[in-house]
């Protein structure tokens, strides 16, 4: 028995597909190696290695259609799989059908984000793992927790209307926390396409210091405050607008983004932008699950939606092109950009009368996506600024809104950017500090 | 892949790994099959099924833990990723503080199903989208009174086959089959919207459906969604008593009682992903709620989502007493931190997939039953509300500071259920939620629910559920 390549693999399930005479199929193969390591309490707690890869496979017919996905890639498995495909379609109803684009495309990989020094790395995440630990520690953590993950994933497609190609990306990632008490606790994130962007002793610190200057913290009066979300936060709240603006949430009812293309949904300095592949993206491709090319979508411009995400089927529905993004049922985000402002971090402060400064949150959870009304739990750095200085550090708060208003108070944006992905953040994204008004703060009353 | 097959490449794996150096070695042999159909406002939308194994091999090499996992299931890639497992504890423990080792579990050999009458394999694309019409039968076009037009249903049907052996003699086969389904409704009306978001699913074959009543339960929801919009006025601010029913005394239950009471969390392993906990290791013994506080873990229940007869680690799973009459009784352990605590695992350690490491997952989490009817508990409310569904909830990473908001919710007096209330938000901490309980209904019920917990993340299913739970003299606000 051998390893298939990933083109192999695409033309033995496109040939299988053809021989049961489709009308349109999709062979999309993927290949990934992670490797991670995790820390707690200043000590490694385990380290993973994962190889795997992937076929899924679409198939259309007599407007019937099918997904499967296996990870059983025996070469003589991947014709039964796809016959056992085409026989499950039988039983199906028609339903909406866009023919994949006639003119065969043939993609070759992006120039940027893929660093060969981020391959195998392994071993050497022991050494990272300890630097960042030992960064937070020189800056005030006592004690640190987090995890690095470095991995490479290559996707390889092709259709039976010709198209084909493959793409790969490299990403590295870490999420550090340090504690230097029970409750006084900070955050670091380095995320990086390449190696020489990955930053573990400058994440330490950012957790360390937020761990020292978190120490007797208290909890503020419930009420309506100025907020200060760093990168990670503004990152986390950035992302069910983007879902919201997928064509395939605005159908389902769960979009706040409804009946509002061409409409302001946002203050006008704020600008949202998908984009397929770019440099320092640590996700995303060439070409989408359909074979589409990926582009760079503006979806909100200086606070106008400009438009919802499209694979082929739903910009039929809305009779419009498809952007790129498909997913085969649900379009979907790639790596997104929030554009920059031109103000710096503590001008940003010294703007703020009576706010809090947000700098991690997690548990963002939604009342109504229609409305899109949330609340999140801040944790880690939160800090009251009172006429342009931090006066103390914050605990025990929960931050409420309904996106479209949160985003609709921004005022400022800084013109330092990071990119963020991590726990809370699925999809990579370029990001400000964001200071925005008038967003609700409480606490435990019961 | 047949069973002798992941039966001899665990053995291998198992077996090489000790032979480059582990102390402990164990693999697991996992495969997954599943078929699923989407519904959309009634257009069908492409079916799926997926299929795959893989192994994922963890070992203990000089006292630091060590994971490896790969789909390519060639002999002689199983051995070079068993081998990568030990070279990557072996590097990994120059930074190692405190060497692990497993505790003195008894090794099990088992070979466990739940029961399940209409093998899950028949579950076909027809079969799934026929029960998702019916509830769009039940829903769509106002027939259950209010117009909803936002309807998306996902229906699933999986089965999951494991191969686990140990270096300890551990050798359990499993063979976990499982239907779900999650459902999102959005209502509008008189320009207001209400959205509900539901989530049925037990362990069993295709006889899960009529089991759990989808159909059924997915109606009376909209139902609900519409009298809500309708008539749902300001919730009462003052001080009064709160009546969970069991869908929030389950979610209370696994958000501020399983959670903080997993012991690796205690010691802070999760601290940067999921947090760590307001408990501490001497918090065993510690009161923190009333005598009639009294929390559960069990993954032994028949049918239910969580059912775990056997871990992921080879231990023989149990019920957990973690609250007892008010007292913090027991943690979620696994052999490594049962290990620290002096103890035995009470077998809480779960994968979800053979590329994840085992960690510790709660089960079935639930407040116990009392001694009340639901009339009766109800009649000692003189002033309160009841919540009776939630919508938003959230907590910190300590498992402290907890909200729920609720969609169906009604007042109280005198004992009787009144007029429906709007968006009633409970948000309080742990102590004073559990030091608040009052009374428990006998009657229970339990929901379904994925946890969210790792890095990488692992979704496991779960039940959450419990009795009617009476909270006396509570502050409320409103959404």
């Amino acid at each position: 028995m051998r390893a298939m390549d990933l083109d192999e693999l695409n033309e033995r399930a496109i040939s299988a597909a053809r021989n049961l005479g489709v009308d349109d199929a999709v062979a999309l193969s993927a290949r990934s190696a992670e490797s991670i390591i995790r820390f707690a309490n200043n000590s490694v707690t385990v380290v993973n290695r994962v190889e795997e890869a992937e076929l899924s496979v679409y198939l259309a017919k007599d407007r019937r259609r099918a997904i499967a996905s296996t990870s059983n890639l025996e070469p003589q498995v991947v014709k039964k799989f796809v016959r056992d495909l085409f026989s499950s379609m039988k039983g199906l109803p028609e339903s909406e059908y866009v023919p994949l684009p006639e003119k065969a495309v043939k993609y070759s990989p992006s120039s940027f984000g893929y660093d060969r020094k981020l391959e195998n790395l392994d071993e050497r995440l022991v050494e990272m793992a300890r630097t960042a630990i030992q960064a937070a520690t020189k800056a005030g953590g006592k004690r640190s927790a987090g995890v690095i993950s470095a991995g490479k994933a290559t996707v390889a497609i092709l259709t039976s209307t010709g198209t084909s190609g493959s793409d790969s990306r490299t990403s590295i990632t870490l999420n550090i926390r340090s504690f230097a008490e029970k409750e006084a606790s900070g955050h670091g994130l380095s995320c990086s396409s390449t190696l020489s962007g990955f930053d573990p002793e400058g994440a330490g610190t950012r957790a360390g210091e937020g761990a020292k200057t978190m120490k007797g913290a208290s909890e503020p009066e419930a009420g309506k405050y100025q907020v200060l979300l760093s990168p990670a936060v503004a990152s986390n709240l950035v992302e069910p607008v983007a879902g919201a603006a997928s064509a395939f949430s605005v159908d389902a009812g769960t979009s706040c983004l409804a009946e509002k293309v061409g409409k302001a949904v946002a203050a006008q300095p704020f600008s949202l932008t998908d984009h397929g592949v770019t440099p320092g993206g640590l996700d995303g491709r060439v070409f989408d699950d359909e074979g589409v090319r990926t582009k760079s979508n503006r979806i909100i411009e200086e606070g106008v939606l400009k438009g919802y995400l499209h694979n082929l089927t739903t910009a039929k529905k809305w009779r419009t092109q498809s952007t790129g993004n498909a997913g085969f049922v649900t379009p979907h985000p790639w790596n997104l950009e929030v554009a920059k402002g031109d103000s710096s971090y503590e001008e940003m402060v010294r703007e703020m009368k009576r706010g809090i400064i947000l700098t991690s949150n997690w548990y963002t959870r939604f009342k109504n996506y229609r409305t899109g009304e949330f609340s999140t739990v801040p944790r880690d750095g939160a800090y009251l600024v009172e006429n342009g200085e931090v006066v103390k550090s914050l605990k025990g708060i929960r931050a409420g809104d309904d996106l479209l208003r949160l985003f609709s108070s921004v005022r400022l944006l800084s013109k330092e950017r990071e990119w963020i992905q991590w726990w809370e953040v699925d999809t990579p994204t370029l990001c400000p500090w964001v200071l925005a008004d008038g967003v609700t703060i409480t606490r435990a009353y019961g | 892949m047949g069973a002798e097959r992941a039966k001899d490449l665990a053995s291998v794996a198992v077996s090489k790994a000790q032979a480059a150096g582990a102390s402990y070695a164990e693999a697991r042999v996992q495969s997954t099959w599943e078929r699923q159909y989407v519904l959309k406002n009634g257009e069908p939308q492409p079916s799926f099924f997926s299929e795959g194994y893989g192994i994922g091999i963890r070992v203990i090499s000089k006292g630091a833990l060590g994971f490896a996992a790969t789909n390519d299931m060639r002999r002689e890639s199983v051995i070079q990723i068993a081998r990568k497992a030990v070279s990557l504890a072996h590097a990994s423990s120059a930074v190692l503080k405190k060497p692990v080792a497993m505790d003195g579990s008894k090794p099990v050999k088992k070979k466990w199903s739940p029961p399940e009458k209409e093998k899950i394999e028949n579950a076909d694309a027809t079969w799934l989208r026929s029960v998702l019409l019916e509830i769009e039968g039940r829903v769509a076009d106002g027939r259950a009174g209010i117009k909803l037009p936002g309807r998306l249903f996902f229906l699933g049907a999986e089965l999951e086959k494991r191969y686990y052996v140990n270096s300890d003699g551990a050798r359990v086969e499993g063979r976990l089959p499982r239907v779900g389904f999650v459902g999102s409704l959005t209502a509008i009306e008189g320009g207001a919207t209400a959205q509900r978001f539901i989530q049925q699913g037990e362990t069993g074959g295709l006889e899960v459906v009529e089991r759990v009543g989808l159909v059924e339960k997915v109606e009376e929801e909209a139902r609900a969604m519409g009298k809500v919009l309708r008539t749902a006025t300001k919730p009462p601010t003052d001080r009064l008593d709160v009546v969970l029913s069991p869908e929030l005394s389950g979610i209370a239950a696994h958000e501020s009682v399983g959670h903080p009471q997993e012991a690796d969390r205690v010691l802070g392993r999760e601290g940067a992903q999921a947090g760590e906990s307001y408990l501490k290791a001497d918090s065993l013994g510690r009161r923190i709620g009333s005598e009639e506080a009294n929390v559960s873990d069990d993954p032994t229940l028949i049918h239910s989502n969580g059912f775990v007869p056997v871990d992921d680690e080879g231990v023989q799973a149990r019920k957990r007493f973690l609250i007892k009459d008010g007292v913090i009784n027991e943690f979620l352990q696994n052999r490594t931190t049962a290990r620290e605590f002096g103890l035995t695992s009470n077998g809480a350690a779960r994968s979800v997939s053979f590329d994840r490491e085992p960690i510790i997952r709660m089960s079935n989490t639930f407040v116990e039953p009392g001694d009340y009817s639901t009339d009766e508990l109800l009649k000692e409310v003189k002033h309160g509300v009841l919540f009776k569904t939630f919508t938003e909830w959230n907590i910190d990473d300590k498992r402290f500071n907890q909200r729920y908001v609720a969609l169906e919710a009604y007042l109280i007096e005198r004992g009787e259920l009144r007029g429906l209330v709007k968006s009633p938000v409970l948000e309080i901490t742990t102590p004073k939620l559990w030091g608040s309980v009052k009374a428990r209904s006998k009657h229970m019920e339990f929901e379904a629910a994925v946890c969210g917990k790792g890095d990488p993340q692992q979704g496991a299913p779960v039940w959450t559920g419990g009795p009617e739970t009476l909270l006396a003299g509570i502050k409320l606000g409103a959404r």
